[in-house]
């Protein structure tokens, strides 16, 4: 022990004082051998052996030698590496791009799923869900729950409820609309946040009699709009004519509960005339369980739902007892809302096949490293051998070659920390259309680094190891004696089948980008049922409180946009045509004989022209008009699946429908029109029924559907000033064209499709490059057999025929496994694919021509070579 | 240091104790040591200095060594060894140790 202690104490002393003692160390020796000089004469120096020796084995003594030795292997790796920066280049390039693309998803799901809400004790959080009878979960809650909630005293510490307005606020001077959430008062107070300036919304501004309505703005707010101007509060942000002081900044930090969805400012919860549905959350006292709790508020969740039970008495007696017999979950909250798992990550697919993507690529980097590190140690077992022979352990060689290659897994590992920064955000702009308003910030955190650096050390370990000990297990003699000694170190065989397994998980990215971009192009092509081109859409919502002036809004607007230049038509929806998919409705149809059915459909209010406006043909009967308002017969549109189902091969037009199981015969149907998607490109045909908006009372908001005669969103800076002119307090928002939906929709397919492509790429120039570095060495290995054949009168042919044809069997192989492996990947992502079966055949072929295509290529070029050698020279060459 | 052999060289594993034995007798440098250890076995144990400086500097890391500069008999600056309180108790127990090693080899020897 206590000599441990001093040799470690020698051995610090000695990184310090290490020139004394090398000094003294030399004097002591140089005393001896004058000593022996002196007493001997001559020859002193053969007598006392090996100086160096005796000085080496003093210095063991009290240097780290580890840790020396590790630096001087690492400097020798750095240098060797760098002779041959093509090894080194594409070893280091492979890794960073698979160990990037796992570290930067890894990177966002630590963001969305794993980071904690920068709160006080977010541990005990908690956000409180519905479940209905079949398990779908709900974290809209009547605002009844949160009133009923509130009245625990037992397990909550806290309760607060949070809903994002509908309703578009304004600040002065912009008709930019801005979004709100409207939280109860005790939001900020359970969060225990600070407000950056001013202060925060508190319990008594949450009432409904509150003196004046209050507003706190987000820091990313207050950056983009007003520029950091701290004289904004005390200013005014505007919804419909309403006036609401900003009081409060908030941090920067702060985004609220939900990552995905940062508002703009915060209002208080009272403000809002009808909080519907509100999400609940609150924060468990200490020492309560989240069963604990959930079985304490049980009780008061069902007064709540009970309490609501007469507002359910016009709907059907389904759907009420469905209503009834929902349960209580309560879910821990620290790393915010499920809302921006259920917004992005709905599907656990897109995580699965990111990382199936991704892991792919970190397979096919480490199969070629592994074959990379081969190849470069069985080309450098001459050195290795000289190396064993002059006395190097063996161990100490393989601690070099190791060294060496952890040395490119590090060097590919940090490059892809990088990568995986950028990687990161490329994944986000294609998950989220509008990073802005997500509040993910991308920072190496220490999780993130040591994901990737773990990964790059078990990359560089695994696959380096093995290497470097059938290197130096190399025929010392042989290697030294022949030229390049490859042929005992370097197992072919071994090569060629890691190749194939690369070539093989290449095929599986192949397969995958074909099917992603055909999908994509299927989803792209897709006949929406509807004119796609030249239609602009917008939001508005009129400032106009009374009905009557919101009927004379709509009007006017209608009016003036039609009497526009450029505008072909136009027609006012409850609903856009495209991209939501209207309400629900329950229909209630009489058949002879039989008892009326009640079944769901989906509904839209739609004003006169709307069908021609946004292209869908009219089948039968006619479409709305001026006719059809207030006091008028009811009447209704449907569309080609409703009149399939519910009518069979009978005509609709004239049949009577309700939406009431009293009055059966509430609305007659006016016409039928053409199927059309409504909500999703990816939805098949499904009942839709239309109503006339002038037969409903005046809309709060509408969605404006205008035809165009040419690019309608150079339209839309002309239909905006119309409606500011008509009532400069209107909210426009959401502008856009049905293509801008559409690409919208598809923006994951896109990522699939651009991901898998870029992978397979590399794939493909990876397995390229193996190909034909086996098959070039192949080629110098057998130069003589070559020249030999050749000699004997065989054709340049043939030789390309007898080189070629071990590509064609390893790219055989490769295949072979690979096809049906890409075939079970495709299946999994079945749900992603649209228009095509995961084992389209037409892909199937083009995936594996292409792979042929290109490894027969990579094989090709070092094969020529060997068919054009001149024999006499060949033969000389052994 | 290898195994011994016919030239003189050590049995293995004694040279430690032969150090702190001469070392018993006062303090001395490397040069010295070597001297005395070939000198009173009648120029039989042949230390190699090799070994010898690498053991000096162990024996000094595990406390039974110190060493300071002095100046030899020639006048010159040379470095010098002397046991430590450790040194002395682990010669005794390594010299108890040979005691009975060498007494029971010479048993064997004598009965075959």
């Amino acid at each position: 022990m206590r000599e441990s202690v001093s040799v470690f104490w020698l051995r610090v002393k000695s990184l310090v004082l290490r020139r004394k003692l090398e000094n003294d160390l030399d004097e002591e020796l140089a005393f001896h051998l004058a000593m022996l000089s002196q007493k001997r004469g001559g020859d002193s120096r053969r007598q006392f052996g090996n100086a160096a020796n005796v000085r080496e084995r003093c210095r063991d003594l009290w240097t780290f030698a580890v840790l020396e030795n590790l630096w001087r292997d690492l400097r020798y790796a750095i240098r060797t590496l760098a002779k041959s920066p093509a090894f080194s280049a594409v070893a280091v390039v492979s890794l960073a791009l698979g160990i990037g693309a796992n570290t930067a998803i890894f990177s966002l799901m630590d963001v969305m799923l794993l980071r904690s809400l920068p709160v006080k004790n977010p541990q005990a959080l908690v956000e409180f869900v519905s479940a209905d009878a079949d398990g779908a979960r709900m974290t809209n809650l009547p605002y009844a729950v949160f009133d009923y909630l509130r009245r625990d005293r037992g397990v909550l510490a806290d309760v607060f409820a949070i809903w994002p307005s509908d309703a578009a606020f304004q600040d002065t001077g912009s008709s930019q609309p801005a979004a709100a959430h409207e939280v109860s008062g005790s939001f900020f107070p359970s969060l225990g946040i600070s407000p950056l300036m001013g202060r925060t919304i508190g319990p008594d501004d949450d009432r409904a009699g509150a003196a004046n309505r209050v507003a706190v703005i987000s820091y990313a707010f207050w950056a983009r709009r007003f520029g950091r101007d701290p004289s904004i509060l005390g200013s005014a942000m505007r919804r419909s004519g309403e006036r609401f002081t900003i009081v409060g900044i908030m941090p920067p930090s702060f985004f609220g509960l939900d990552r995905g969805a940062a508002p703009d400012l915060w209002v208080p919860l009272a403000t809002d005339p009808d909080p519907g549905e509100v999400w609940v959350l609150g924060r468990l006292r200490p020492g309560v369980s989240v069963e604990g709790a959930r079985v304490q508020l049980e009780p008061l969740f069902r007064l709540a739902l009970e309490s609501m039970r007469g507002k359910l008495a016009e709907s059907a007696e389904r759907e009420r007892s469905s209503f009834l017999s929902q349960r209580l979950l309560v879910n821990r909250a620290a790393e915010g809302t499920s809302g921006i798992r259920w917004t992005y990550w709905d599907h656990l697919s897109t995580v699965k096949t990111l990382i199936g993507l991704s892991g792919l690529v970190l397979l096919i980097a480490c199969a070629n490293l592994a074959n990379l590190l081969m190849a470069r140690s069985a080309a450098r077992s001459r050195e290795i051998g000289i190396r064993i022979a002059l006395g190097a352990g063996r161990w100490r060689l393989v601690r070099q070659l190791l060294t060496e290659n952890l040395t490119v897994s590090l060097a590919g590992g940090s490059l892809g920390l990088l990568a995986a920064g950028w990687g990161h955000r490329l994944l986000l702009a294609f998950l989220v259309g509008d990073p802005s308003g997500v509040a993910l910030d991308f920072e190496l955190n220490y999780r993130v680094m040591t994901f990737g650096l773990m990964l790059s050390a078990i990359t560089g370990l695994l696959f380096g190891l093995m290497p470097a000990i059938r290197a130096t297990r190399a025929d010392v003699y042989g290697a030294i004696r022949s030229g390049g000694g490859q042929r005992s170190a370097w197992n072919i065989l071994l090569a060629k089948g890691i190749l194939a397994v690369q070539i093989a998980l290449s095929m599986v990215l192949l397969l995958g980008a074909g099917l992603f971009a055909r999908s994509l192009r299927n989803l792209g092509a897709t006949d929406l049922g509807l004119r796609r081109e030249n239609l602009l859409l917008m939001d508005v919502r009129p400032a106009a409180r009374s009905p009557q002036a919101r009927q004379q809004f709509w009007t006017d607007l209608t009016r003036r946009v039609s009497a526009l230049p450029g505008v072909r038509g136009m027609a006012l929806a409850g609903d856009a045509v495209f991209g939501n998919g209207g309400w629900n409705q329950t229909v209630w149809i009489a058949r002879p004989g039989q008892v009326p059915r009640d079944s769901h459909v989906n509904m839209n209010f739609v004003g006169p022209g709307f069908f021609a406006t946004a292209g869908i043909s009219v089948l039968t009967g006619r479409e709305f008009g001026e006719q059809d308002r207030e006091n008028a017969p009811l009447v209704a549109v449907i569309n080609q699946a409703f009149a399939r189902r519910y009518f069979a091969n009978e005509n609709p037009v004239g049949k009577r429908f309700s939406d009431r199981k009293r009055e059966l015969d509430r609305y007659q149907i006016a016409g039928v029109v053409g199927d059309a998607k409504y909500g999703s490109v990816r939805e098949g045909p499904r009942p839709m029924v239309f109503h006339p908006i002038g037969q409903e009372p005046a809309l709060d908001s509408s969605v404006l559907h205008v035809r165009t005669i040419s690019e309608p969103a150079a339209l839309a800076p002309s239909i905006r000033a119309e409606i500011q002119a008509l009532d400069s307090d209107a909210v426009v928002s959401d502008v856009r064209t049905l293509p801008q939906i559409v690409r919208g929709q598809l923006r994951q397919d896109r990522m699939f499709a651009t991901l898998a492509s870029f992978f397979a790429l590399l794939a493909l120039a990876l397995s390229a490059i193996g190909i034909y570095g086996i098959v070039a060495y192949r080629v110098a290995q057998r130069t003589a057999e070559i020249g030999l054949r050749m000699a004997l009168g065989a054709q340049q042919r043939d030789v390309l025929w007898l080189v070629l044809r071990e590509t064609l069997i390893v790219l055989a192989a490769g295949a072979a496994i690979g096809i049906p492996a890409a075939l079970v990947a495709a299946g999994l992502a079945k749900s992603l694919l649209f228009g095509l079966q995961p084992s389209d055949p037409l892909t199937v072929a083009c995936a594996t021509a292409v792979l042929f295509g290109v490894g027969t290529l990579a094989g090709f070029i070092p094969a020529r070579r060997a068919a054009r050698l001149a024999p006499t020279l060949a033969l000389r060459n052994e | 240091m290898g195994a011994a052999d016919k030239q003189g060289d050590l049995v293995p594993g004694t040279l430690d104790m032969l150090v702190l034995r001469t070392l018993a007798r006062g303090s001395m440098h490397g040069y010295g040591i070597t001297e005395f250890i070939q000198s009173i076995s009648n120029d039989v144990l042949r230390v190699e200095e090799g070994a010898l400086y690498p053991a000096l500097h162990r024996l000094e890391l595990r406390g039974l060594l110190a060493s300071e500069w002095g100046v030899s008999e020639n006048n010159r600056r040379a470095k010098y060894y002397r046991l430590t309180v450790t040194g002395r108790k682990q010669l005794a127990a390594e010299s108890e140790r040979w005691d009975r090693m060498t007494a029971a080899i010479a048993l064997v020897m004598g009965a075959a």
